[in-house]
Parts: structure tokens; C-alpha cells; sequence
């Protein structure tokens, strides 16, 4: 909102500086966005002089040498001037050496083109006196020579503009502003001497301008006054209105809009003028619009309505859609002789949804969806008339209030009182004030106090402020008014709490560590995904593609929730490569979204990318990241989990539009384990065809149920080791090429486990893998060695290698693995 | 005689044996001598054929002979041994060549403030929340005293899911929908209604605006929200925390002040803004960081806890603001592009 510094000091005597006000109204909660100066501000040396010569300047055609007097006594200056809209006589404003300008513009002798020049010729641009800066400004012969700015133009103006939070209705408009400066800084409120008082009305007393009036909405206004003024001369406003409406970015129209329009700055209070001659069959309706109904408003717009809607109609069509704009039909212009003034009370919720639903917002609507005062409706309508009979002349021939009785209505102009209890602020607020403290604050702010006998107080707020209705609202008022940086400094309360962090911040931080320090930077990406990438990736009828999508994506690029963060880890590398930045690699930790049986479900997830390339260009080759890279990865992310995992058994990926099958694998399930991870090579040719890269990429993905996070861990016990020399064996079996490490490996150790006896196998590991010359084309050797260790004694030859036999003896009966000797 | 040529054999070694310098020719040669019929073996042969008398003589000369040949074998295999070992190191290293490893990585910055502001309220007895990127409406809005025509309410701020969306691991009040929440004062109402006070709890966390990004606004954003709630908690102990906070991340030569605001969910309202000295272009001004306030009655009454015993206060922090404030970064899309040169100016240390 935009409040004029001149128009506020009307009602707010005081003598505080501009400065001082600027600065207290944030701390009363009006934030200030943004000031502005109007008109020249305090300036010295910058004043009235007469040209009294000029010629070309010898060095420049375009510039010319003016004498310039600046004082009865003839005292002249030297200036060079640019511009050529004047004329020998002609009065200038010169600003002379010493001079600083707005913009902090500083004025000092010197040489143009060889010559020196004394001063500067001023355009009203350069004086912020208007945005004129075609030539220099020529003032009026009647004003003397050497006269200082300030003098000629007085009028300058500071503009706020006040962010004010949509509880504080009571603060958008001059008065209302004034009003809480009286209750902070002390002093009284000079509000404007009505000079024409109107008599009360209620109801309707047909007259000649308005037969009828009827209220049918009378569920979305609660109250609706006219005034009827006939002979009435519609000219353009006096140079004071006209001012006063442009400080607060409004154009002058013509007197009547205008007052109508500064009596909503002044006072808050909307209000309304139609012209009377256009109203057909003399009768105003207040009433809920039929579907369909169409209005043009005064931007010229057409609207369709339909029965949210309330308007202002006559007898065949709506005037005014309520609330919010006027329509063409009925507006006031130079022609018009009779208008009909219309202050109204209309319910906020109503204005607000017809404001949303239209795509309206007026400074009318702004305020009545706010809720404006329900008791200052008069006020306004007394100070309107006022001022139309004092600039348009004409006599007032009707005025009529009619107000709803739904029980809404009514309570709206009940009188707001709350209890109070000082013991019980004190005990909110954390510290001790005095009851004559509160009292002033109190006082300031216009509450009426009632001392009740039990120490309890009754406080009566004014009707404008709808926001308070609670005692916690009163101490808000009390410490706004008072001074926040009145609150003491205390201790910082910390008594411990038996809670622990979330196990899922837990496990993000021990990722991210753990992540970072095996060279991974963490990457944020957007939620927001491409519906292409969706359609490209999983296609048009996925399920995916479908239940992931947003009901009101903002733009099609981010319109589906991220069901994994590869696609995102994928632009990092993209735009890394595109700027021929230094290969790295990268993680991220993040939320998201997959489909299971129908339903959204949020997942906890961990997603890494790098190039199998990475290393390549070093002085000395290391390993590149390759598969199994990741998958030692993944696996020291899962054993952060809480879960008893006895074994992760990697299944090899079929067929994946993001992953490269047979080069990439998955575990787990989130079904039966709630967690899933898939690790590998990216799909080359969907990589390639969609971000560009050609390099082998490999990526991991980790989803987890946040349920997951509900399991207990298994405290591990201590268990007592052996210090007895181990043995060790060696044992070489011959399998089908496509059978998995995993297969081979459980089979021995599911042979050892049958077979052992009175010492222990500490562990089977897989060494080799061989295929090739030697064996069958479609067969391939896998080598385990396995360790056993007694717990007493060392172990004999002759026992470890019984076992050995026993073991290889099953394995050659009970699998199709041979063994290889 | 026998002595003369064990003396002989003994001067061999030591003339032959430290000229050996790897174990195969040292084994071969040690065989020679030593071996089963080496020169030294040959001689011990000969003992049986000593006169008796002279046996204790011969039998000395011979232990001596063994042993200074056993010395000198001693000497030879330890100083092969060593040479073997200096042979493993390869060519010396040149201290200046780059590591060929990958350096450290680095958490991201926003992650760093992110811990950073977790770990300072930490310290002062706030546990970590954590809520879903999901929400309902009812959470989101009105058991935050946000009704249903409240313009922050508007479809054209929030994100939303088809009203057929069901999430099955985010819980619902009744058949309101699901939306990107658009902050995290949602958890305020989750962890109300899970736990009893008293709750001292910060949440981190991803929210959605339905913005048009620009310099200062992206589509998601991170927020901590921070809550209260216990018997005689005070605004005192509101300034108090808070105050702590912006010492803790700005220095102590920062200052605070409250500066009254409106938020439906607290009562009343503050945003808090702080002034440094020390923080270059944007020394010297009241800065904007945070909104605030005790928890509105109102917000009690929709979690079933009485206001009368119990209050509180709540705060949210935008960690992308404090994040460019700190970090000087004047265009917030830099934290989601994800240059390598961007994130690695920001190495996680413990400063």
C-alpha cells in the first residue's frame, strides 16, 4: 500500500522527522518495501536566474555559453548548457557549485571544451520535479530572482510503500496508518472537520433520484447506504486531490470519482458513485447475479457472472459488480448532473472468491475481502458528501441504510470485548510489565478497560479491529506497541528432552560422509521432472507416468514427481561436460515418489552416478569405476540400514530403458524388504540419445520404506576368537557359464555347514574366475578358498583334509558343478 | 693338514661368499661347502680317521672353521636379504606430482548450512524431525489455522495431485488432497499430534512453491522449522533461541530484532531480522531471516492440547536465504545446477 507523507501528516501532528517514522513502522509490524521522493527534495544552492545572454560555444556547435543572473545585484555566472528551449529573459533554476542533486548529483565548476562553466541549467527531471527532461525547466516570470528551490516548490513528497499483513485492514488507508503513529509516538488524530452533517437514517424514504432500494443479498452484505445528490457539477478536481491521488499512483478522473476515491485512502472505506440518470426504473438491487448474466466493468472487461456473484443492478441490468468494480453502464462522467453514492458493507469471504474467480483485484476488493470497519461506514459517507457538495456543488435529496439480519450480520456490529489477565500475559510473555505499562499501551491503541474485582480485566476493542479477538491477541498488541526490543535477554532453556534425532537424518548423515569421502559431491536436483523424460523412460501408459503427474504442473518440464534421482544425477553430468568442467562424480539424498498397487509412496532414496572413464586421463593409471565399484558401494549404504541382511543376492537386470541389461543388477524388493537397490551401467543408448553422453556410466539407486527406519538392530554380542593356526583349501569347480557366483558359493557352504564337525569354517571367498582354454566353450571355472580354524587346538592335516574330500565328494553328487582338479 | 685346508676353506668363504649378492648363488655356493658334499662336510669325514689324541685338538679347529664360515654366511644372507628389500621400492617418487586419485567430495552447500543450523540447535536440546515432501491439505493448511480461503491457499501457490491421488504412506484427516507441502510447519502438527510434550524439535526439509523461478525463487526450496512446546515455555525463550541462532551463524557482533508479522499459525508473529558489521555488501542493514512467533491457540486446539497448560514457540528458517547470505551467492538457481566449480568452493571443514 502507498502512503503519502504529506496526506498522512494531516491527520498526525507531531514532530517527528520523516526519518523517525520510517524507521518505528517496521517495528510496528508495516514493513517498508520500498520510499520514493516526490517533487525536489531539500536542496541548497539551487536557485531562481534570469538568462541574460547566450551565444555558440567556440568549440561546440551544439553547446551554448550562457550569462546567468542569479541576484538583484547582478551578480552573473558562466554556465554551459546543452539544451536550446530557451530564450534571452527566460527564468531557469541554476544550480550552482556546491549543489547536490537527487542522486547525489554534485554540481562544481568545469572546463567543457576548453571553457569553464559555473553551474548547471536544470531540467524538472534533474530536480525530481517531474519526469520532463526534454530541455531545461523555464518558471514562471513572477518569481524573483534568486529564490531557493524549496521556496518555489514546497509540495515535495515522501512515498511509502508499506507492506501491511492481511490482518491489519484497520492500517490500509491514511487515517489508519495515522492512527497507530498516535498510539506509538503519543498526540491526537486530526481527523477532517465534516462540514455538512447528514441526518441518521434507517431504511428507505423513496426520493427523486431513487424510488426503490432493496438488500437481497443478505447473506454477502450486511449494510448498504446510498446518498443522492442532484445538481451536481462533474469538472476536473482541484490541484490538491489531483495530487494527492497521483502520490498514491492513482489518475485523476474527475471530481466525483475522484473523492470517492480519496475517501477510500483516507478512511478505508470503499465506496462508489453511479450515475443516477443511467440507473433504469430509479431502483438499485442488491442482489446474487442470475448465471450467465454478463457486466463490462469500468477497464472495460466483460465478465460473465453467475450466482456467487452478488452485484448492484437496476431493473434490467447489474451496475456494479459488489465490492469489486463498477461497470460502464452507470459511470459517472462530465455529463452527469445526479449520482447515487454507495457505502457498503460486504462480507470479506464473498468479495474474495468473486475477486479469485474474476481475476480482479481492486483497491475496493483488497480492503472489503480484508474485512473493513463495520461502524465506519458513516464516517465515510458524511466525509464523501462533504467534500462532493464543497467541489460539485449540488443538494442531497436521499440517503438510505439497509442492513441484513442474518445473525452474521448482526454479530459483526457486536462490540468485541475480551478478558484479560495480567498475571496471565506476564506468564506468556516471560517477564514482569506494570499495569500502568499495559494501561497506556492499552489506552493508546483506543481499548476501553474495565478493572474487574477478581484482577481479571474486560477489554472493549474498537470495531476496526476484526483481527483481535483473543487475550493472545492483546499481548501481541501489547509487546507490537510496547517494543520488541523491550524484552529482556534471558538464558537459553535447555533442559534435556529424551528424544533422538530421526533415524532417517541418521542415516542421510552417515551417507553423505561416507558418500563424500569416497570423492562423490552431493548434488540438489528439482522434485520436478519432465513429462517427456517420464514418457521417453517409462512410457505414455505407465503407471508412473500416469499417478505421478501433478494436477497444476507450472510448465510441462516440471510436472512429474521424480520417481528416481539417476535422471537428475544425469543433467549434473550433462551440464558438467558441457562446460568442460572436470569429470566428477556425484550423489544425491532425496525424497522420492513410486507407484505400488495404485497408491503414491514416498521413499527415502540415495542415488550415486560416475564415469567408468573417470580415471583415464592421469599420469598413472588407477582402476576405473566399474561395476563391482558400485556395488561395494551400495552395499556399505545398505549395511547402514537397520536391517539383518545375511546375504545380498544381486539378480542381473533383464530389461531397463535406464539401465544396461547384463550390465546392471538389482536387490531386494520393496514389497517384502521395503527397500530396493539397483546398481550397473546406464542404459548406453538411452544415455546417449537423450543427455548426450557417450561415456559408460555407472550409477546406483538406493529406495527405502520409511518404515524400514522402525526396525530394532540386533545389538551384536561379543564373540570369544580363537587363536589356533588356521587351514585353508583351495577348491577350483567347473559351471555353466550362466550360473552366478552366488549359486556356486552357497552350494559350498552349504556342503561345509552339513558336513562339518568339531572345528569351524570362518569363511568361503571366491578368488577366480576363469573361462577359456581348457574348458568347454559354455563353461567357466569358479575358485574358492575357505578357511577352518579349531577352537582348542590346531588342526591336523588329516582332518582338514577328510573334510575336503567329504566336501568335494557331496558337491560332485548333489550339484552340477564339477570339480575341477 | 686337516687344518691347514680348513683354514684354506675358511679364507674361500670369506673371500668368495660376500661377492653373492641374490639367494640363488648364495644357496648354490653355501651347497659347496656346506652342503652334503661340500668342502667343509668332506673334512668332518675325515674325523673318524684322527688320531685319538688329537681328536679334542681337531675337534676345536673344526668348530672354529664352522663357526667363522657360519658368520660370514650370516653376514652375507642379511645383507642379500636387505638388498632385496631396497629392490622391491622401485625409482623414488617426485613429492610434486598429482595425487591420481579422486579428491574428497563435498556435501553440498546447501547440506552444510543445512548441518550446520541442525547442529547449533542440537547442542541447546532440539532433536531432528523429519516429515514427508507430501502432504494434506489439512495439514498443510488447516490444523495450521489456515482456512480454506486463506489466499496462501490458492491452487495457483501449491502444487497439487489429481484429487483421485492416493499416498499410501502419508496419512489423511478425511478426503481433503495431497499437495506439495509449502513448508514445513506440517511437521509442527505431525509431531504434536504423535508426541507429548515436551517436543523441542527441529525439521528440515524440501518445500514447493508454485513459482516462476528466478534469482530469488525455485520450484523447491529448504526450510528448518524449529517447535517448542512445553509447560511455561515464554516469548523470552523465543528471543532467547533465536538470538543464540543468529550468534551462533552470523558472530557475536550481529544483532536481532523482532519485527511484528502475521502468521495464522503463531501469536504473536515476528520475523526476525539481524545486522552485522562483518558481512560485506550487506553489512550494516537489517537483513530478513526468519519468521516466528508462539504457537496460536488455535494450533493447540487442532492437536487436542489445552493452550491454558501448555504453550510455545515455532520458527522457519529459509536455508537457501541463509545459505546466500553466508555464502555470497546472489542467484539462487546456482545451488540446483550443480557446476563442479560451484560446489567445490564450498569444502566442508569444521569452521
Amino acid at each position: 500500500m502507498k502512503i503519502s507523507y504529506q496526506w498522512l501528516r494531516q491527520y498526525f501532528k507531531s514532530e517527528l522527522s520523516s526519518k523517525e517514522i520510517l524507521s518505528s513502522l517496521p517495528l510496528m509490524g508495516f514493513d517498508v518495501e520500498e520510499t520514493k521522493i516526490l517533487g525536489p527534495p531539500p536542496m541548497e544552492h539551487v536557485v531562481v536566474g534570469e538568462v541574460q545572454d547566450f551565444k555558440s560555444h567556440p568549440n561546440a556547435d551544439r553547446l551554448r555559453l550562457c550569462q546567468v543572473r542569479i541576484d538583484n545585484d547582478g551578480t552573473c555566472y558562466s554556465i554551459i548548457c546543452g539544451a536550446t528551449n530557451f530564450k534571452q529573459g527566460d527564468r531557469v533554476m541554476v544550480a550552482l557549485p556546491g549543489a547536490v542533486l537527487p542522486g547525489n548529483f554534485k554540481i562544481k565548476k568545469s572546463k567543457l571544451r576548453g571553457i569553464e562553466s559555473e553551474g548547471m541549467l536544470c531540467s524538472a527531471n534533474e530536480l525530481n520535479i517531474s519526469h520532463d527532461h526534454d530541455g531545461i525547466l523555464i518558471i514562471e516570470d513572477s518569481i524573483e530572482i534568486g529564490t531557493p528551490i524549496n521556496s518555489v516548490y514546497s509540495n515535495t513528497d515522501i512515498i511509502f510503500h508499506l507492506e501491511i499483513t492481511p490482518n491489519r485492514v484497520d492500517v490500509l488507508s491514511h487515517i489508519g496508518l495515522a492512527r497507530e503513529l498516535v498510539a506509538r509516538f503519543g498526540g491526537s488524530l486530526a481527523l477532517p472537520l465534516i462540514k455538512t452533517p447528514l441526518n441518521e437514517s434507517n431504511g428507505h424514504i423513496p426520493n427523486t433520484l431513487l424510488e426503490s432500494l432493496e438488500l437481497n443479498a443478505t447473506s454477502d452484505c450486511f449494510e448498504y447506504n446510498t446518498l443522492c445528490i442532484e445538481g451536481i457539477k462533474v469538472t476536473s478536481s482541484p490541484e490538491w486531490l489531483k495530487r494527492a491521488l497521483e502520490s498514491v499512483g492513482l489518475k485523476s478522473v474527475n471530481n466525483i470519482v475522484d473523492i470517492t476515491n480519496f475517501v477510500l485512502h483516507e478512511t478505508g472505506q470503499p465506496l462508489h458513485a453511479f450515475d443516477a440518470d443511467k440507473i433504469e426504473g430509479n431502483s438499485i438491487i442488491v442482489r446474487n447475479a442470475i448465471d450467465g448474466e454478463s457486466i463490462t466493468t469500468l477497464d472495460e472487461k466483460k465478465h460473465i457472472l453467475d450466482k456467487s456473484v452478488v452485484v448492484i443492478s437496476d431493473n434490467k441490468k447489474p451496475l456494479a459488480i459488489a465490492g469489486v468494480m463498477g461497470g460502464a453502464d452507470a459511470e459517472v462522467t462530465n455529463v452527469s448532473s445526479s449520482i447515487i453514492i454507495e457505502v457498503a458493507y460486504f462480507k470479506p469471504t464473498t468479495i474474495r472468491k468473486t475477486a479469485r474467480r474474476l481475476g480482479i483485484s481492486s483497491d475496493s476488493s483488497y480492503r472489503f475481502e480484508r474485512g473493513v470497519d463495520p461502524k465506519g461506514l458513516g464516517y465515510a459517507m458524511h466525509r464523501a458528501c462533504s467534500l462532493i457538495l464543497e467541489l460539485a456543488g449540488g443538494t442531497v435529496v436521499g440517503r438510505s441504510s439497509l442492513f441484513s439480519n442474518s445473525v452474521e450480520a448482526k454479530a459483526s456490529l457486536d462490540v468485541n470485548s475480551i478478558s484479560f489477565s495480567l498475571k496471565k500475559m506476564e506468564a506468556f510473555i516471560g517477564f514482569s510489565v506494570s499495569v500502568e505499562q499495559v494501561k497506556s499501551v492499552f489506552e493508546s491503541l483506543n481499548f476501553k478497560i474495565q478493572f474487574g474485582s477478581s484482577g481479571d480485566w474486560e477489554i472493549e476493542v474498537p470495531s476496526y479491529r476484526g483481527d483481535l479477538s483473543r487475550a493472545v491477541d492483546l499481548y501481541e498488541e501489547f509487546i507490537r506497541i510496547f517494543g520488541t526490543d523491550k524484552i529482556p535477554d534471558v538464558g537459553i532453556k535447555a533442559g534435556a528432552i529424551n528424544a533422538s534425532d530421526d533415524p532417517i537424518f541418521k542415516f542421510n548423515q552417515l551417507v553423505g560422509s561416507f558418500l563424500t569421502s569416497k570423492s562423490f559431491n552431493e548434488a540438489y536436483l528439482y522434485t520436478l521432472r519432465n513429462v517427456d523424460e517420464f514418457k521417453y523412460l517409462y512410457g505414455t501408459n505407465s503407471q508412473d507416468t500416469q499417478f505421478l503427474k501433478l494436477d497444476n504442473p507450472l510448465q510441462s518440464d516440471q510436472s512429474h514427481l521424480r520417481n528416481s534421482l539417476i535422471p537428475g544425477l544425469l543433467d549434473v553430468l550433462e551440464l558438467n561436460y558441457s562446460r568442460q568442467n572436470p569429470l566428477g562424480s556425484f550423489f544425491e539424498r532425496g525424497r522420492v515418489f513410486r507407484i505400488i498397487d495404485g497408491a503414491v509412496i514416498e521413499l527415502i532414496s540415495l542415488g550415486f552416478i560416475a564415469s567408468s572413464n573417470s580415471s583415464s586421463r592421469s599420469w598413472t593409471q588407477r582402476d576405473a569405476f566399474d561395476f563391482y565399484s558400485a556395488k561395494s558401494i551400495m552395499e556399505d549404504c545398505i549395511g547402514l540400514l537397520p536391517l539383518n541382511l545375511s546375504q545380498m543376492d544381486w539378480v542381473p537386470k533383464k530389461e531397463s530403458s535406464l539401465w544396461q541389461p547384463e550390465h546392471s543388477a538389482t536387490l531386494g524388493s520393496l514389497d517384502s524388504l521395503s527397500f530396493e537397490a539397483e546398481i550397473g551401467l546406464l542404459n548406453v543408448q538411452n544415455i546417449k540419445s537423450q543427455w548426450g553422453i557417450s561415456d559408460p556410466l555407472i550409477a546406483g539407486s538406493l529406495f527405502i520404506k520409511p518404515d524400514i527406519f522402525g526396525n530394532k538392530v540386533v545389538q551384536p554380542r561379543y564373540k570369544t576368537l580363537s587363536n589356533q593356526p588356521a587351514s585353508c583349501k583351495d577348491l577350483a569347480l567347473i559351471v555353466k557359464r550362466e550360473t552366478l557366483a552366488s549359486e556356486v558359493k552357497r552350494a559350498v557352504e552349504f556342503s561345509i555347514k552339513s558336513l562339518i564337525q568339531d572345528f569351524n569354517c570362518e569363511w568361503v571367498e571366491i578368488f577366480d574366475v576363469y573361462q577359456g582354454e581348457g574348458l568347454e566353450d559354455n563353461k567357466k571355472s569358479i575358485a574358492l578358498r575357505m578357511q577352518f580354524r579349531a577352537h582348542d587346538r590346531t588342526l591336523k592335516d588329516t582332518e582338514v583334509n577328510a573334510l575336503f574330500d567329504a566336501i568335494q565328494l557331496k558337491i560332485s553328487n548333489e550339484t552340477n558343478f564339477q570339480i575341477r582338479k | 693338514m686337516i687344518k691347514g685346508k680348513l683354514d684354506e676353506i675358511v679364507s674361500e668363504v670369506k673371500e668368495y661368499a660376500p661377492n653373492l649378492n641374490n639367494r640363488a648363488d648364495f644357496d648354490v655356493y653355501k651347497s659347496t661347502i656346506s652342503g652334503p658334499k661340500g668342502k667343509l662336510t668332506e673334512i668332518m669325514k675325515l674325523m673318524g680317521s684322527v688320531p685319538k689324541e688329537e681328536k679334542p685338538e681337531m675337534g676345536k679347529a673344526i668348530n672354529l672353521a664352522k663357526q667363522s664360515i657360519q658368520d660370514t654366511f650370516s653376514k652375507v644372507i642379511k645383507s642379500i636379504e636387505e638388498n632385496e628389500l631396497l629392490g622391491q621400492l622401485g625409482s623414488s617418487i617426485d613429492p610434486t606430482l598429482p595425487s591420481p586419485e579422486l579428491e574428497k567430495g563435498h556435501l553440498h552447500p546447501i547440506s552444510q548450512v543445512r548441518d550446520t543450523i541442525v547442529g547449533l540447535f542440537s547442542r541447546i536440546g532440539f532433536a531432528v524431525a523429519e516429515g514427508t515432501e507430501l502432504e494434506t491439505e489439512y495439514y498443510c493448511f488447516d490444523a495450521l489455522n489456515i482456512p480454506a480461503d486463506h489466499p496462501a491457499r490458492d491452487m495457483q501457490d501449491s502444487y497439487f495431485m489429481p484429487k483421485t491421488s492416493s499416498v499410501s504412506n502419508v496419512a489423511k484427516k478425511s478426503d481433503e488432497r495431497y499437495l506439495l507441502r509449502t513448508h514445513t510447519s506440517s511437521v509442527q502438527i505431525r509431531t504434536l499430534l504423535e508426541e507429548k510434550p515436551p517436543i523441542r524439535i527441529v525439521a528440515p526439509g524440501r518445500c514447493f512453491r508454485r513459482d516462476t523461478p528466478d534469482a530469488t525463487h525455485s520450484a523447491n526450496f529448504h526450510q528448518i522449522e524449529g517447535l517448542y512446546v512445553d509447560r511455561k515455555v515464554t516469548l523470552t525463550d523465543l528471543k532467547a533461541t533465536l538470538d543464540h541462532f543468529v550468534r551462533e551463524i552470523f558472530g557475536v557482533s550481529a544483532k536481532t530484532r523482532l519485527r511484528p508479522s502475521f502468521f495464522p499459525f503463531t501469536e504473536p508473529s515476528f520475523e526476525m531480522d539481524f545486522y552485522s558489521p562483518d558481512l560485506g555488501k550487506l553489512s550494516n542493514q537489517w537483513i530478513e531471516i526468519m519468521g516466528c512467533g508462539m504457537v496460536d491457540p488455535k494450533v493447540f486446539e487442532s492437536v487436542g492440547l489445552d493452550s491454558d497448560i501448555y504453550s510455545g514457540f515455532a520458527f522457519g528458517i529459509g536455508i537457501e536465504r541463509i545459505a546466500m547470505i553466508l555464502q555470497g551467492v546472489d542467484d539462487i538457481r546456482n545451488y540446483y545446477q550443480n557446476d563442479i566449480r560451484f560446489l567445490r568452493q564450498f569444502p566442508d571443514s569444521i569452521a
